[in-house]
């Protein structure tokens, strides 16, 4: 458990995860502190999805040391979940669920018990009080995302992992989300969260980190990126005027298209 | 959300486990499909041998209960229990599951469990319809082991269905495979066992799960005493369990990509 002149809810130190011989994450190493949100930006097979696994206890890490809130996470895993809340990039629950059920249940397995009123009132906070009774395979794919983030933070988490939590969703459910997330860090949780937008990082996070072929390429707050990099080569050969942080991606991690 | 300090402490196994079970049973009980036909199966191949020459071709009335509780065991097993888990692991919600503080052994026997209830539930079901229509009277300690080899089967093809699910990550492959495989059960039960296809099939479908459990259904309900053949069926139910369980724990992926 941290004391408290230790802020980091999340340290991970010279993390290296490998499937089979290919290293994903090669030695990334980044603290997060309390009521920060920190965002992961990469290109695709960047590294990201697979750092998350490593902190989720989904993937073990071939080598490095992953504390959360001070608990080592290979050596309890257990209870370093019970201090995060996970919403995965391609996560469902079961289809012949409701909503009612799946919050009942995910409540029951993070040691919230829920009344229905109050699952009641939960869903009307995020317009989801028409549907308490629908099946998750009948939600929409936006419904389907607002209820995946109350669940991930249905037990109030210290540390709130969202991997590219507004992919696919439209401008008003995108602006919602990051809405809802301005709130949860005011409620004192940390939120660490990967995205391919560069809108979305200048728009919530504290800071970011750019990671490519699993490396971790630069950290700091996004307008401290763009005057570190402003005068590198790379960066100038891709902006177009004044470089912004989308240049300085693009201009560490590279122009080809990855699939 | 639901609460303004934040969360550290890891559940209670009790709350996690009851909830767990409550959304397993939930899911089961609207699996109507599944839960259909790992009833009706059984209950057709007792009213259809009644018909007939059936019943003394095919070895009796406590064979053919045996043969409809076993069947019913595959059916649910396989399609129950299998596809389900296939299909979660596919869509992602093992893996959801898997990143709460809820312990991993007790996803998947929550999942069990629920199964085996229901097919005991089931096996209850089937050896009645079966004794109204076959005429066989059946005692309490009759009905205690009938429910005692059911847990057996339902063991022997849950871990087959283990088996089958840790070895193939495609749920569509899975589907025909377990397919494939309840076909083949099914001909060796009803065939091989009878001696219809000759003595050397008959050893084998003795020795396969479906003979093996068969023969100590039609044992238990005919309350033959305890036999060689009784002796060596149980040895092969254990075997298939330990070899099939270990195979599908050792090689399961909670992701199928």
């Amino acid at each position: 458990m941290n004391s408290p002149a230790q802020s980091s809810v999340l340290d991970i130190s010279d993390l290296c995860v490998a499937y089979s011989a290919r290293t994903v994450v090669d030695g990334v190493s980044f603290q997060i502190q309390r009521g920060e949100i920190f965002g992961l930006l990469g290109p695709n097979g960047a590294g990201k999805t697979s750092t998350l696994s490593a902190i989720e206890g989904l993937v073990s890490p071939k080598s490095g040391r992953l504390l959360v809130d001070g608990i080592d996470v290979q050596q309890e895993p257990l209870d370093a979940k019970a201090r995060l809340g996970v919403q995965l990039q391609s996560s469902s629950f079961q289809a012949e669920l409701t909503i009612e059920q799946i919050a009942k249940l995910y409540g029951g397995l993070y040691g919230v018990q829920l009344s229905g009123e109050q699952i009641g009132a939960s869903m009307r906070t995020i317009g989801l009080e028409q549907e308490l009774g629908k099946r998750f395979k009948q939600l929409s794919g936006g419904q389907q995302q607002r209820l995946a983030l109350f669940i991930a933070t249905i037990h109030n988490p210290l540390l709130l992992l969202l991997d590219e939590p507004t992919a696919g969703l439209d401008p008003q459910s995108r602006r919602g989300l990051w809405r809802r997330i301005e709130e949860l860090r005011g409620e004192g949780n940390s939120i660490l969260l990967t995205t391919h937008s560069m809108e979305e990082a200048q728009a919530v996070c504290d800071r970011v980190a750019i990671i490519d072929h699993g490396v971790l390429l630069t950290v700091g707050e996004p307008s401290e990126l763009i005057d570190k990099h402003r005068d590198d080569p790379r960066v100038l050969s891709v902006a177009h005027g004044a470089p912004t942080l989308e240049d300085v991606f693009i201009g560490l991690t590279g122009s080809e298209i990855r699939d | 959300m639901t609460n303004t300090a934040a969360h550290t402490a890891r559940p209670p196994l009790r709350l996690a486990m009851s909830s767990l079970l409550r959304a397993d049973s939930i899911v089961l009980l609207n699996s109507k499909a599944s839960m259909a036909i790992s009833l009706l199966l059984p209950i057709a191949i007792l009213v259809v041998t009644t018909f007939g020459k059936a019943q003394a071709r095919l070895g009796g009335s406590s064979l053919i209960i045996g043969l409809a509780l076993t069947l019913g065991l595959i059916t649910s097993s396989l399609f129950g229990y299998t596809l389900t888990l296939a299909h979660d692991r596919e869509l992602g919600v093992l893996q959801r599951l898997r990143v709460t503080p809820a312990p991993t052994w007790m996803i998947m026997a929550s999942r069990l469990v629920v199964q085996v209830i229901a097919n005991l539930i089931a096996s209850v079901i089937v050896v009645i319809v079966g004794s109204i229509v076959h005429g066989l009277t059946l005692n309490a300690g009759q009905y205690a082991l009938v429910l005692v080899v059911a847990v057996l089967g339902a063991a022997v093809f849950l871990a087959i269905g283990q088996a089958v699910v840790g070895l193939v990550k495609s749920t569509s492959a899975v589907n025909a495979i377990s397919r494939l495989l309840m076909g083949l059960l099914i001909v060796l039960g009803l065939t091989g066992g009878t001696g219809l296809l000759g003595d050397t099939m008959k050893t084998i479908a003795d020795w396969s799960p479906v003979g093996a459990l068969m023969a100590l259904f039609s044992d238990v309900l005919s309350q033959s005493p305890w036999s060689g053949q009784d002796t060596n069926s149980l040895l092969a139910c254990v075997g298939y369990i330990i070899v099939f369980a270990f195979v599908g724990i050792r090689w399961f992926r909670w992701d199928s990509r």
